[in-house]
């Protein structure tokens, strides 16, 4: 009898299908990729098909034996690790298996990874960033001699970040020292999921197979409308006007999770909620990024014990275990993307069977018609992609001073692994030797002054010689760059969370601000650490955390023309559409209500200047590199200076002078010929990749960001990531690094593959131009917006003397 | 055309504001400048972090320029002329005094200044905590106190200046206030401080080529 027949008996469960197919393919030896969504019984699909491999070889009654590491299971997230680590435990306890299972995260004490070390479990639950740190310790191969399996979760999320990148650069590494290596993924439904497949698995692809779970569960959407469409905000994300209609729904949930987009919006729909329902206080709870990981974890053991009544969160509980209380689930705003509105509506409704139940609650009016998009992308099967990170050369450097920190590597031989992983497979020989001077001679040096050391080469083999160096590499290994944030304590040590630096310098002592659900008084700043006592005054104030700003995605936009052009046509099948009928006419009275084939400009005169509101409904990322490129070839044609604005459906380009619109119609300003290197020569782009260039920057060492606990930070070693980007703009140009953080730009903040396909759709589109006298329902939430980005291509001494003008008036 | 400097009186005595962040005093016909932080990218190289090594090249070939131009009898430095501990870009600084003999350098001690004092003693270089001169006192940090005008460093003051249609733009400037005469950092591997304005100080703007009073 097999493991997991014996255990499913014992159990007196029966086993799914897809779970009989993944253990046959395992214990066939196979790779593969694995597609089930949470709670379906993936893990226990994919282990007992790596216990039946061990015990084939091992045997099972025999006295445990050293056998080493056998198997790694990569998870995005702790709070999972620790779900699995209990699940396979338990499986080994019931059937009195002597294969043992441990945990290695950042959480781990030194003194287990040394016991780890020693004697290592059978299996090690762990995340790609410890993987790397194992990389970096000595004899490394020795530990990974025996492994077989490597399992990686949740990897349709870990593959749109660099941490898949670190993931693909392990694998290589592993794969080298045991060719027999197998490699599952489990992935939810993306629409990539093949390619997900082939990423990680590379030349293991072949004969590998793709088990897909039948389980589909079902979603009842319901969105809760203002009382009159009319009367409700144009404006704002925030939508708690509605309020008052989400509480009905708490109150008759078991439990309910309540979505929303930013931190601050949970702050302040939490702290509102408990003014207009005090008698929910102590059953509801708050859940975001910074807040320290002590509350978050009592948050997440009171959603497991169903002690809860609603929990407002934001992303942090996107992933993650299972509450089985959890009943409804509530979408405040839009949800940017259809996969994730999915993965939301099925925290909902756990055992097999159920329904997922999910509300959406739009902030603005405008934003009704998510509603009927959403619908229409779930009928027609519309999912987002994940792509992949390509060329990143700063995890490359990184990975390479891993490896030379533990055992040194041989350049040859990890060129051929590294063109091997998907994200490397274009690298060249030259590059991969800039990479190799980049941490051996710190990139183009002055021989004779330079004293440059990092990682030296002794006879063909690359080495880290100084301990400092390699003590603080290791202490900096990992993609995941933070803010710069201070810590909020209360006076007596105690942990609340993280808040960004910009917004605790606009306050003094004395001052009062809501974070973590609390009125907070502000005691004393101290290095990095805000220490603050609980208040009594009320206060409006609510940190802002910048990021959380993601763009609507490819489906969703065209789920949302498709809806705009069905209601032009008459096509209405939702009642979203229905309840939006008011506003949309409107729209069309005013100026007018494009239809599929049509892109529609409005130019509107105020106190602040002349606005020229363009809609291409393409996300906000799109839309900033569509609003610079345009600013960039009007400039062309005539010296203007603009600041540019958008949301998610338009963008807007304010300038002090008005803008001829048979200059945008004669000079065929939408064509998508040489696109590419326009986008480039806006200055735009130049201040984009100045930002990115912080990630890289930090990720490839140049920026060391201090010892833990240590919080003077280290003595004259700080420099910002702007100073580098300006030194090798002005010394040097060919830096891979620099050019990356343009490449990243071009591939994710301007989605530039999505922008040549909304220049191609444009330029077959017929412009329709309209001149209202005042903002419009589509241009008013534009023209509100205080993000801005800025164009110019005046000279800057032009531009001095303008602002320079307009603040002395 | 305009003069490439703005001239200016503090306490009655004109003084050149330069648009390589530098100021000269033509009645001693001295160079003024502060924070060049020399020696940055060979201290952040020694650590394994590669700031191009030729950073500071722009710096030196500043200063040249600089003396070449004025032609100064002395040079006041008002701190962090050196970034950190020793490395070899002090020898660039170093040759240029050899070449500049006769000129004579005054280096105010700034918080970066941390070197062995064995390397300060060349011939044409002093080196001393503060300056008091005429109506002035020169220092790297600002003092909290003084009756004569204090001009010093150290902040690397810069102003963000916003415009219409939603603009800004950051630059280095001078800071004159009641009782502080600050510069802007000279070295080109420095940051920004950006101020908050005040309505009774005044501020020379670094605008490319120019200096704009605001």
């Amino acid at each position: 009898m097999s493991i997991a027949t014996e255990w499913f008996k014992h159990k007196k469960w029966k086993p799914f299908a897809f779970q009989k197919a993944t253990w046959k393919a395992i214990t066939e030896g196979k790779s593969g990729l694995l597609n089930s969504p949470t709670g379906s019984g993936k893990t226990f699909a994919i282990w007992f098909g790596v216990l039946e491999s061990y015990y084939r070889q091992f045997g099972k009654k025999k006295k445990p034996k050293d056998s080493g590491l056998h198997c790694l299971w990569i998870t995005p997230l702790r709070a999972l690790s620790k779900e699995i680590l209990l699940s396979t435990q338990q499986v080994s306890k019931d059937l009195e298996l002597n294969y043992k299972i441990a945990l290695r995260t950042g959480d781990t004490s030194s003194a287990e990874r040394a016991k780890q070390r020693k004697k290592s479990p059978h299996a090690l639950i762990t995340t790609p960033e410890s993987i790397h740190v194992l990389l970096a310790s000595k004899e490394y191969d020795k530990f990974f001699a025996g492994l077989e399996f490597i399992i990686v979760d949740e990897w349709h999320e870990l593959m749109g970040s660099k941490r898949g990148v670190q993931v693909e650069l392990a694998i290589s590494r592993l794969k080298a020292l045991n060719p027999d290596l197998k490699i599952w993924a489990i992935s939810a439904t993306i629409g990539n999921l093949e390619e997900a497949k082939h990423i990680l698995l590379g030349n293991k692809s072949e004969n590998s197979v793709t088990i897909k779970t039948a389980l589909e569960k079902k979603i009842i959407i319901e969105t809760l409308y203002p009382d009159i469409v009319q009367k409700y905000s144009w404006v704002g994300h925030l939508g708690i006007q509605l309020l008052p209609k989400i509480i009905p729904i708490i109150e008759a949930s078991n439990t309910t999770l309540v979505f929303v987009n930013v931190r601050s919006q949970a702050e302040i729909w939490y702290q509102r909620l408990l003014d207009e329902a005090p008698h929910l206080a102590g059953l509801v709870a708050l859940h975001h990024g910074s807040l320290a990981d002590t509350t978050r974890k009592w948050v997440e053991d009171n959603l497991h014990n169903g002690r809860l009544k609603a929990v407002i969160c934001t992303s942090s509980l996107d992933l993650g275990v299972d509450f089985h209380s959890v009943d409804s689930v509530i979408q405040i705003g839009s949800p940017k993307g259809i996969a994730r509105f999915m993965q939301r509506a099925g925290r909902s409704g756990h055992h097999p069977g159920a329904v997922s139940k999910i509300y959406f609650v739009p902030t603005n009016s405008l934003e009704i018609i998510e509603g009927s998009a959403i619908r229409y992308a779930i009928q027609e099967n519309l999912l987002e992609s994940r792509i992949p990170y390509v060329r990143s050369f700063d995890v490359l450097v990184q990975y390479m001073v891993t490896l030379a920190v533990s055992d040194g590597f041989r350049a040859e031989s990890l060129f051929e692994e590294v063109k091997n992983t998907h994200c490397f497979k274009s690298i060249t020989w030259e590059e991969f030797t800039w990479c190799l001077d980049f941490i051996t001679t710190g990139g183009n040096s002055l021989k004779a002054y330079d004293e440059y050391h990092k990682v030296v080469l002794m006879d063909g083999l690359y080495k880290v010689t100084s301990r400092t160096i390699a003590q603080r590499h290791r202490l900096g290994i990992g993609t995941i760059v933070s803010d710069s944030m201070m810590h909020v304590k209360f006076m007596g040590g105690k942990k609340i969370g993280l808040v960004e630096e910009n917004f605790i310098a606009r306050l003094k002592p004395g001052d009062v601000f809501w974070f973590g659900g609390k009125n907070l008084e502000l005691k004393l700043v101290r290095d990095m650490e805000v220490r603050v006592k609980l208040s009594n005054k009320k206060s409006g104030k609510v940190p802002a955390w910048l990021g959380g700003r993601l763009p609507l995605s490819y489906q969703l936009s065209s789920s949302i023309r498709k809806q705009l052009d069905d209601y032009k046509t008459g096509n209405i099948h939702y009642e979203e559409l229905k309840q939006l009928a008011p506003l949309l006419e409107l729209q069309n009275k005013v100026s007018h209500l494009p239809d599929k084939n049509e892109l529609l400009i409005e130019q509107i005169k105020t106190r602040e200047g002349y606005h020229l509101f363009v809609y291409p409904f393409e996300g906000r990322f799109v839309h900033e590199g569509m609003g610079s490129l345009l600013a960039y070839r009007i400039g062309l044609l005539e010296p203007f200076t603009f600041s540019i604005a958008m949301n998610d459906y338009g963008f807007e380009l304010l300038s002090d002078k008005k803008i001829d619109v048979d200059l945008i119609t004669d000079n065929n300003l939408f064509s998508s010929e040489y696109m590419h290197d326009d986008v480039l020569r806006s200055m735009n782009s130049i201040e984009l990749a100045n930002r990115k260039f912080r990630d890289i920057a930090t990720i490839a060492g140049l920026i060391f960001t201090g010892y833990p606990g240590h919080q003077k930070k280290t003595r004259h070693l700080q420099a910002s990531s702007q100073l580098f980007f300006k030194v090798f703009e002005d010394h040097e140009k060919n830096n891979l690094l620099l050019r990356q953080s343009y490449a990243e730009i071009l591939d994710f903040q301007l989605e530039i593959t999505r922008m040549q396909a909304a220049f191609d759709r444009i330029s077959k589109q017929k412009i329709v131009f309209t001149y209202p006298e005042k903002p419009t329902p589509f241009s008013f939430p534009i023209l509100v917006d205080t993000l801005r980005e800025k164009f110019s291509n005046e000279s800057l001494q032009t531009r001095i003397d303008k602002i320079l003008n307009s603040v002395q008036k | 055309m305009k003069k490439p400097y703005e001239e200016i009186k503090l306490r009655g005595e004109s003084f050149f504001l330069l648009p390589q962040r530098a100021m000269y005093r033509p009645s001693r016909k001295q160079l003024i400048i502060s924070d060049i932080h020399l020696g940055k990218a060979a201290h952040f190289r020694k650590q394994g972090i590669a700031f191009p090594a030729q950073s500071h090249l722009k710096d030196i070939d500043k200063l040249n320029f600089l003396l070449a131009a004025w032609q100064p009898h002395s040079v006041l430095i008002l701190g962090d002329l050196f970034h950190s501990s020793y490395n070899k870009e002090w020898l660039w600084f170093k040759s240029l005094l050899m070449e500049y003999e006769p000129v004579q350098f005054i280096l105010i001690e700034g918080n970066h200044d941390i070197l062995d004092q064995t390397l300060y003693s060349l011939p044409n270089l002093l080196k001393v905590k503060v300056l008091e001169e005429d109506h002035f006192i020169f220092s790297h940090h600002p003092l909290a106190k003084s009756d004569k005008l204090n001009i010093c460093g150290h902040v690397h003051p810069g102003l963000q200046l916003f415009g219409t249609a939603k603009q800004s733009i950051r630059l280095p400037c001078f800071y004159l206030g009641k009782v502080h005469f600050i510069l802007p950092a000279f070295g080109n591997l420095t940051g920004l401080h950006i101020l908050e304005r005040e309505d009774n100080a005044d501020y020379y703007l670094i605008v490319e080529d120019k200096v704009v009073k605001l």
